[in-house]
C-alpha cells in the first residue's frame, strides 16, 4: 500500500473520531471548514497541475449554496434532494466550462487573463445576488432553510460532508493519475509543446476548471443546509480570495494540502481573528511568503519530511509495464505539400516573399539557406503558428492557412522545434507516454489506466538507439542538451506523423551524438512511410541525409534538386559566398 | 440638446477617469510585464492620503504631493523586496502582488478602519458649457488628467530616460549590454506607474466614498481597458478607456449599475475569444 494512501486513512480515521474526542461545536465548525476545503482541492487542480489560477472560485461555490437553499427552503424527500445535489454540481460545471473555453480558446500560459476575469465573475455575482433579491433574497440572503431529510445540521450532517470530502478527494486522485491529470500537468510545464503533440489545450484547461466548478457547487450544496442561511458574501470575492490563500499556505500541488490549510488556518482564525487585530495582516504575509519561499506550502513541508524518513510519497501510484500494443494511427498515402506564393510580413519586414514549392513523396527534404532566409518561418507557416497573408498552402491537397497548431498532428504532421522542448518537470517515461498517446488517445480513455501501458514497435527501436529514453523515474529536466534533443526527437517521430518536421535535429549536439542522431533519422526515412523536411545549417547532415534539398535566401526559394545540383547553382553559390542578388 | 451636450461631457469625463487611473496598470504590465494585482490598491492610497490631509484640516492642494510620495514609497518598498526578484517570473508577479493587494487592504482597514470615509468636494460649484451647467471639479478633473498624459507622453518618446525604457522592454539584454542599468529603470517605471494611480485615487477621492475595498474595482476596469484597448500604445488605452467608460456609463442608465458592469465583462470576455491582443495591435 503506497504511504499516501496510509497517510489519508488516518487522516480519515482522525476526521471521523472528532467529533467524539471534541465537542459538537468544534465539529460543526470543521465541517464548514471541510467544505471550503473539497472547494481548494479544485483549486489545486487547476492552480497546482494546470497552472492557470482561479480567482473567483466562490462564485461555484455560492451558485451550489443558492440553488441548494432555494430547495430546501421548501420541505422536500431525498428524492429531490438528490437532484438539488446534482444541479448544484452541474451549473457550475457548465458556467466553468464555457468561460474556460471562452478565455482559453486564444490565451497560451497561465497568463493573468483567466485570473482576472475569474475574480471579475464573482464580483458580478455578489453584484447580483445583492440585487436581483426576488431570487436571492437580496442582501439579507435566503433564510430559513431547512436540514437534509433526517440529517441533524449540527450532528450528522457532519459525517455527510466528510463522505463528499472522501468522495472528491478519490474522484479527484483518479483524475489527476489518469491520462487527463497528465495532459494537464503538460498544459503547466509547456503548453505549446503539448498543443504540436496534437492537443488543444483550450479545451484541457477548460475541463479542469469546470471540475472544479462542480467540485465546489457540490460544497456549497451542502453549505446551504449546514448553516441554515446563505448570503451574498458566499461568492463574493472576499470568500474567493481566502480560499486561493488556504489552497496556497496548504499546499496546491496535492489533495490534502488545501483541506489542511483551510482547518489549519480556520481553527487559528476563529481564535485570533477578535482578539489580535493584525491576524489578517499576518494570513496576507503568510501568502507573501509562501509565494516567494515555499510554492508547496505546508503539504510540501510534508512530502519532505515523510522523504527525510524514508518513506516515499507517491502521488501516482506504480508505474505500470508497457504491456498492450498502440492503437495503429491511419496512413496518408499520397504525401504533397505544396507552397504557392506564400507571402507573409510583419511591419515593414518581409519574411516570406511568395514562396514556392512543391514537394512530394517519401525521403529526405533538406531545407538550407542563410540565418534570415526564412527557413523557421515557413515552418511556422505551415504548423498554424504564423499567419499566412497571401498565397496558399496545402499538404494533400488540403490547405492549411488556417489550421492552428494543435490540429497539425491529426493532419499527420509532427514538429520538433530548434530549441528542444519538453516537459522539464515531468519524468521522461511521461514524456513519452505524452507523444505515445497522439492522435491514439481517445477521449473515453481519458479517465482510462490502459494508455499508460501501450508500447510501440518505434519506441522500442528508438530504445535501443537512445537507451537512456527507457529510464522510468528520472526527471527530463536533469537531461543534457543532447539528450533533450534525441528525447524530443523520439516525441515527435513517437505519433508515426507522415510528415515529420525536424528544425536543426543536431544543433548542440556533440560528434558523436551528431553521428547517433543522423543513423536515428536516416533508419527512421527507411522503415517508415514518412516525409523529413530538415532544416539545418550542418553540411555534413545534408550530405549524409538529404534525397533532395531546397535552398532558401530571403523569403524566397531560390533552387531545389539534388545536392550535386544545389552545389554547382549560380544564385546558390552567390548567396553562400556573401554576394547579393 | 442639452441633455446630449451633458451626456457628451459625461461620457468625456469618466473615460478620462478610467484612462488616468488604467495608465499606470498599462505601464507596469505594459512595459515591465507585471500584472500588478495590487494597482487597485495605490489608487485606495491616494483616496485615503486626501482623507488625511481633510482630517489634517490643511488645504486639499496638499493631497496631491501626498498621494505621489505615500504610493511611491509603497511602490518602491514593493519593487525593491518582492517584485525585483520575480521580473521573469510573470505568474509569480501575480500571485505576490495578489498578496500584496490583501496586505495593504487589511493594513488600512486596521489603521482606518472599515467605516465609509468622504472626502469633501473642493471645488463646488458649476460652470456653463455647451449651454449646461457643469460640475467645475469634473471640468478641471479633465484638464489635468490631459495634461498628465501630454507630460507622460512627452516623456516617454523625448527625454533619455524613456529613451532607455523603450530600448529595455525591446531587448532587455542588448539593454544592459550597452550600459543601461535595467534594475534601476524597471524600478522607476514601476514607482511612476503605482504614482499615477496614486494620483488618481487623491482626485478621485472628493467624488466616491473611501473604503479600503475600492481598489478592486479600479483594478478591474483598467484590465478591462487593456484587454479591449490591447497594450503598448497611448491610442489603444484611449480607445480602450473609451468603450469601457461609455458602455458602462449607456447601459447603467438605461438599465442599472449591475447591467452595466456585466456589459463591460462580457465585451472583454469575447474581446479575449475573439480578439485577444486586442483593437489597437500593431503587429
Amino acid at each position: 500500500m503506497a504511504f499516501s494512501i496510509v497517510v489519508k486513512l488516518s487522516l480519515l480515521s482522525l476526521l471521523i473520531a472528532f467529533p467524539f474526542v471534541t465537542n459538537s461545536y468544534s465539529a460543526y465548525q470543521l465541517g464548514l471548514y471541510l467544505l471550503y476545503g473539497i472547494v481548494g482541492q479544485g483549486i489545486a487542480l487547476c492552480w497546482g497541475k494546470g497552472g492557470f489560477l482561479p480567482l473567483g472560485q466562490a462564485l461555484f461555490f455560492g451558485i451550489g449554496a443558492y440553488i441548494s437553499g432555494l430547495m430546501l427552503q421548501n420541505d422536500v424527500g431525498w428524492g429531490l434532494v438528490i437532484v438539488t445535489l446534482s444541479l448544484s454540481i452541474v451549473i457550475p460545471f457548465l458556467l466553468a466550462g464555457v468561460v474556460g473555453v471562452l478565455v482559453f480558446n486564444r490565451q497560451i500560459g497561465s497568463g493573468p487573463y483567466f485570473s482576472l476575469i475569474t475574480l471579475a465573475l464573482a464580483l458580478v455575482g455578489f453584484q447580483l445576488a445583492n440585487s436581483q433579491v426576488w431570487l436571492t433574497g437580496g442582501f439579507n440572503g435566503l433564510t430559513g432553510i431547512n436540514g437534509l431529510p433526517n440529517i441533524d445540521s449540527f450532528g450528522s450532517l457532519y459525517f455527510v460532508i466528510v463522505g463528499a470530502l472522501v468522495l472528491t478527494t478519490i474522484i479527484l486522485s483518479k483524475i489527476m493519475g489518469s491520462p487527463f491529470g497528465l495532459l494537464l500537468e503538460a498544459v503547466r510545464e509547456n503548453e505549446e509543446r503539448l498543443q504540436f503533440l496534437g492537443n488543444n489545450t483550450s479545451w484541457i484547461k477548460a475541463a479542469a476548471f469546470a471540475i472544479s466548478g462542480g467540485i465546489a457547487g457540490l460544497a456549497g450544496a451542502f453549505f446551504a443546509p449546514h448553516q441554515g442561511i446563505v448570503t451574498p458574501q458566499v461568492l463574493g470575492f472576499i470568500l474567493s480570495a481566502e480560499l486561493v490563500i488556504w489552497t496556497a499556505v496548504g499546499g496546491r500541488f496535492g489533495l490534502l494540502g488545501p483541506v489542511i490549510g483551510v482547518v489549519l488556518i480556520g481553527f487559528l482564525a476563529s481564535g485570533l481573528r477578535d482578539a489580535f487585530v493584525y491576524w489578517e495582516v499576518i494570513v496576507a504575509f503568510v501568502f507573501i511568503l509562501v509565494v516567494l519561499r515555499l510554492p508547496g506550502g505546508i503539504g510540501a513541508i510534508g512530502v519532505h519530511l515523510s522523504r527525510k524518513i524514508g518513506l516515499n510519497f507517491h502521488s501516482y501510484g506504480e508505474i505500470s509495464e508497457r504491456s498492450r500494443s498502440v492503437p495503429e494511427v491511419d496512413k496518408i498515402i499520397t504525401r504533397e505539400l505544396k507552397f504557392e506564393e506564400v507571402t507573409i510580413t510583419r511591419g515593414s519586414v518581409v519574411i516570406l516573399d511568395k514562396l514556392s514549392f512543391k514537394i512530394e513523396g517519401l525521403g529526405i527534404q533538406c531545407l538550407i539557406g542563410p540565418n534570415g532566409a526564412g527557413k523557421t518561418s515557413a515552418l511556422n507557416a505551415l504548423t498554424g503558428k504564423l499567419e499566412v497573408d497571401s498565397g496558399e498552402i496545402s499538404w494533400c491537397g488540403g490547405s492549411l492557412n488556417n489550421v492552428r497548431p494543435f490540429q497539425t498532428l491529426s493532419l499527420g504532421i509532427g514538429r520538433k522545434f530548434q530549441v528542444p522542448s519538453i516537459f522539464p518537470n515531468l519524468t521522461i517515461r511521461q514524456n513519452i507516454d505524452l507523444s505515445l498517446w497522439v492522435n491514439r488517445l481517445k477521449r473515453n480513455q481519458l479517465l482510462s489506466m490502459v494508455p499508460y501501458t501501450w508500447k510501440s514497435d518505434l519506441l522500442e527501436k528508438l530504445e535501443e538507439v537512445f537507451p537512456f529514453i527507457s529510464d522510468k523515474s528520472l526527471i527530463a529536466g536533469s537531461l543534457s542538451v543532447g539528450e533533450r534533443q534525441m528525447l524530443d526527437f523520439t516525441m515527435t517521430v513517437l505519433s508515426e506523423p507522415s510528415l515529420v518536421l525536424l528544425d536543426e535535429p543536431c544543433a548542440g549536439l556533440s560528434k558523436a551524438e551528431t553521428e547517433t542522431m543522423i543513423k536515428a533519422i536516416a533508419d527512421l526515412s527507411k522503415s517508415s512511410k514518412s516525409m523529413f523536411i530538415i532544416v539545418e545549417h550542418d553540411m555534413q547532415v545534408v550530405e549524409l541525409l538529404s534525397d533532395n534539398v531546397l535552398v532558401m535566401h530571403q523569403g524566397k526559394l531560390i533552387a531545389q534538386g539534388s545536392l550535386a545540383e544545389i552545389r554547382s547553382n549560380k544564385d546558390v553559390q552567390r548567396v553562400y559566398a556573401g554576394g547579393t542578388k | 440638446m442639452e441633455a446630449f451636450a451633458t451626456f457628451l461631457l459625461n461620457f468625456v469625463y469618466v473615460s478620462a477617469i478610467l484612462a488616468l487611473v488604467a495608465l499606470g496598470l498599462a505601464m507596469v504590465f505594459g512595459l515591465l510585464g507585471v500584472m500588478n494585482m495590487a494597482h487597485g490598491e495605490f489608487v485606495m492610497l491616494g483616496a485615503y492620503s486626501a482623507y488625511v490631509v481633510q482630517t489634517a484640516q490643511i488645504s486639499f492642494f496638499w493631497a496631491i504631493p501626498l498621494a505621489i510620495f505615500v504610493s511611491a514609497i509603497f511602490g518602491f518598498l514593493i519593487e525593491w523586496s518582492v517584485i525585483r526578484h520575480l521580473y521573469n517570473r510573470a505568474f509569480d508577479t501575480l500571485l505576490a502582488t495578489w498578496g500584496l493587494a490583501i496586505l495593504i487592504r487589511k493594513g488600512v482597514e486596521v489603521v482606518f478602519t472599515r467605516d465609509y470615509k468622504s472626502v469633501n468636494q473642493v471645488v463646488p460649484g458649476t460652470v456653463e458649457l455647451f449651454g449646461v451647467n457643469y460640475p467645475a471639479y469634473r471640468l478641471i478633473l479633465i484638464s489635468i488628467i490631459i495634461c498628465i498624459f501630454v507630460v507622460l507622453l512627452l516623456w516617454y518618446q523625448r527625454s533619455k530616460v524613456g529613451l532607455r525604457v523603450r530600448a529595455m522592454v525591446q531587448n532587455p539584454g542588448l539593454a544592459a549590454a550597452i550600459g543601461i542599468d535595467i534594475a534601476i529603470l524597471s524600478r522607476v517605471t514601476f514607482v511612476i506607474g503605482v504614482s499615477t494611480a496614486g494620483l488618481a485615487g487623491a482626485l478621485l477621492a472628493p467624488l466616491v466614498r473611501v473604503e479600503p475595498y475600492i481598489g478592486l474595482d479600479y483594478l478591474l476596469s483598467s484590465f478591462f481597458i487593456l484587454v479591449v484597448g490591447g497594450l503598448g500604445s497611448i491610442e489603444g488605452l484611449l480607445i480602450g478607456s473609451t468603450i469601457i467608460g461609455g458602455t458602462d456609463a449607456v447601459i447603467s442608465t438605461i438599465f442599472d449599475k449591475t447591467a452595466g458592469y456585466m456589459s463591460v465583462l462580457i465585451i472583454s470576455i469575447l474581446f479575449l475569444w475573439l480578439r485577444p491582443d486586442g483593437i489597437f495591435y500593431r503587429r
